[in-house]
């Protein structure tokens, strides 16, 4: 039973940190019985692997996985946009913007993205004549991704204290003033890591675009599957490619969730 | 604590072992019911079409309940490598690529590849179609992608998903020109006689086959054995007054050898 202690935290030092040979041990222990669990799995499989196919397609993995890449920074820049223009749209003087926003935000939140992807490339770019399906594509998962953020954006302003607003106006802060100093200093501390998970959502989500023949990641390795057959070699990669995109995304949420943690 | 969740894993472990054990009372046929009137399903959603009969004549044939599964055309040869089906029966081609990954029964139906255009289309041949500037759209896994990825040098090629898709970006003049099959490009084009235009002269034969897992004797020589008899009692010509009456005629009209 001695032996067993290494995996438990002392009790009475529950809010420090474990230190870190104990940290060392029990991640090395749970990321070996992860491989366990994958390595019989697969052994169970009695799969005759032909890692020798996929190698000669390695430019196509990497191509596709560029394109995911700018895909993924065009759209996030855009979403970002996108977002905080309907967050704040949400608290416009003007009604008729207000409900523009809400009803976008709706409609988005509440269709699937591959249904979004069909109608915008099928019927609203052919209507606007807008040829490159890249284009498009970007735009989509922008506007997709964008109603997430607003929500996000709207959720951290509603955040600050109604007492915050009231004295920023009895000491005659405009209303511009009172979101420049007041409102959105905290609202980013409070934003960045839903944003940042948000972030991560929108990479993976990247690849549904592969419906409208855009030539991204996952569209690329199914190609290769579809000609070698050899799929387990052909989705691994893929997943290892995601991974080394939305993990340091992932670290860098939990780092300024500890950070915010501190600050309050 | 501890010991709990080592129990647990190792139930973990146990569970995965009992669901791998693959024993079965029936052959799973693998099909994508995306391809009318050869594998589709009809109104209620039941599968049928002319491999669905096929299917079904085979497992009167060899004794054995049949049950259609639907899987997605790029994933039919993978899922019967991993034996989660046990025959292919879609519309597939014997090509020599696949036939690495899979054995393929006597062909049962022949075929070429050729192609849907825009009505207004100044394309009439292949070589019109590959310069640069032009667009072909394919279907993911099909033999007109193998095509157009070996053959076509200058236009861009397009993959998708769909068969819908592909027609839709010749329809919308997004794709110059769709490469597939004789049969379903006479259909495409009866659905969308105002914009799209067949050119069916074939430029590449292909025969249709069933798949099996390599090295599936004990199927393999039962399954030639049913396709030879059911060819000798007329079967493949029943089916096709069945389901192919009108593109029969058509065929026979244009000079094009029929299928069976």
């Amino acid at each position: 039973m001695a032996l067993l202690r290494i995996f438990r935290t002392p009790p009475e030092a529950a809010h420090a940190p474990p230190p870190w040979p104990l940290r060392l041990v029990n991640f090395a222990a749970a990321f070996l019985l992860i491989v366990l669990i994958f390595y019989f799995s697969f052994h169970q499989l009695n799969y005759h692997w032909n890692w020798a196919s996929i190698y000669q397609y390695r430019q196509k993995f990497a191509q596709g996985w560029i394109t995911t890449i700018w895909i993924s920074v065009a759209a996030l820049g855009l979403s970002t946009g996108i977002g905080l223009f309907f967050a704040l749209a949400q608290r416009s003087r003007w009604l008729a913007l207000r409900y523009f926003s809400k009803i976008y935000i709706e409609v988005v939140r509440g269709t699937p993205l591959l249904v979004q992807i069909l109608i915008f490339f099928y019927v609203v770019a052919d209507a606007f004549h807008i040829e490159n399906r890249y284009l498009v594509g970007t735009l989509t998962l922008a506007f997709f991704s964008g109603a997430y953020i607003s929500e996000i954006i709207r959720a951290g302003i509603e955040s600050v204290g109604k007492s915050q607003l009231e004295s920023a106006k009895a000491i005659g802060l405009t209303r511009g003033q009172t979101y420049r100093f007041v409102i959105f200093p905290q609202t980013l501390r409070q934003t960045l890591p839903p944003l940042a998970g948000q972030f991560v959502s929108l990479i993976k989500d990247s690849s549904l675009l592969s419906i409208i023949s855009i030539s991204e990641f996952t569209l690329n390795a199914r190609e290769v599957n579809s000609s070698t057959f050899s799929t387990l070699e052909s989705y691994i990669p893929l997943a290892i490619g995601y991974l080394v995109l939305t993990l340091p995304i992932s670290l860098w949420t939990r780092y300024l969730e500890k950070q915010h943690r501190y600050e309050t | 604590m501890a010991s709990l969740l080592a129990g647990l894993a190792l139930f973990g472990i146990g569970f995965l072992a009992s669901c791998s054990t693959r024993d079965r009372d029936r052959l799973l046929v693998g099909m994508e019911l995306a391809y009318p009137p050869f594998e589709t399903s009809d109104t209620q959603g039941n599968p049928t079409g002319v491999s669905v009969d096929l299917a079904r004549a085979l497992g009167i044939h060899l004794g054995w309940a049949i049950e259609i599964q639907n899987i997605p055309f790029d994933g039919l040869i993978p899922a019967l490598k991993t034996g989660k089906i046990d025959l292919i029966i879609s519309s597939m081609t014997a090509t020599a690529e696949r036939a690495q990954s899979i054995d393929f029964s006597e062909p049962y139906l022949k075929t070429g590849l050729c192609l849907l255009v825009g009505k207004n289309s100044p394309v009439n041949s292949l070589e019109d179609l590959d310069q640069s500037g032009k667009t072909v759209a394919v279907k993911l896994g099909t033999t007109g992608h193998t095509f157009a990825t070996q053959r076509i040098k200058l236009a861009k090629v397009l993959v998708l998903d769909k068969e819908d898709a592909c027609v839709l970006e010749v329809v919308q003049g997004k794709a110059d020109a769709f490469i597939y099959d004789q049969m379903s490009t006479f259909k495409n084009w009866q659905r969308n006689p105002e914009t799209t235009r067949p050119i069916l002269k074939p430029f590449q034969e292909e025969s249709w086959a069933v798949g099996l897992r390599k090295g599936n004797t004990e199927l393999m020589r039962p399954v030639n054995r049913f396709l030879q008899e059911f060819r000798a009692r007329g079967g493949f010509e029943e089916l096709g007054d069945r389901y192919l009456k009108e593109q029969k005629q058509a065929f026979k009209h244009l000079g094009f050898p029929f299928y069976f």
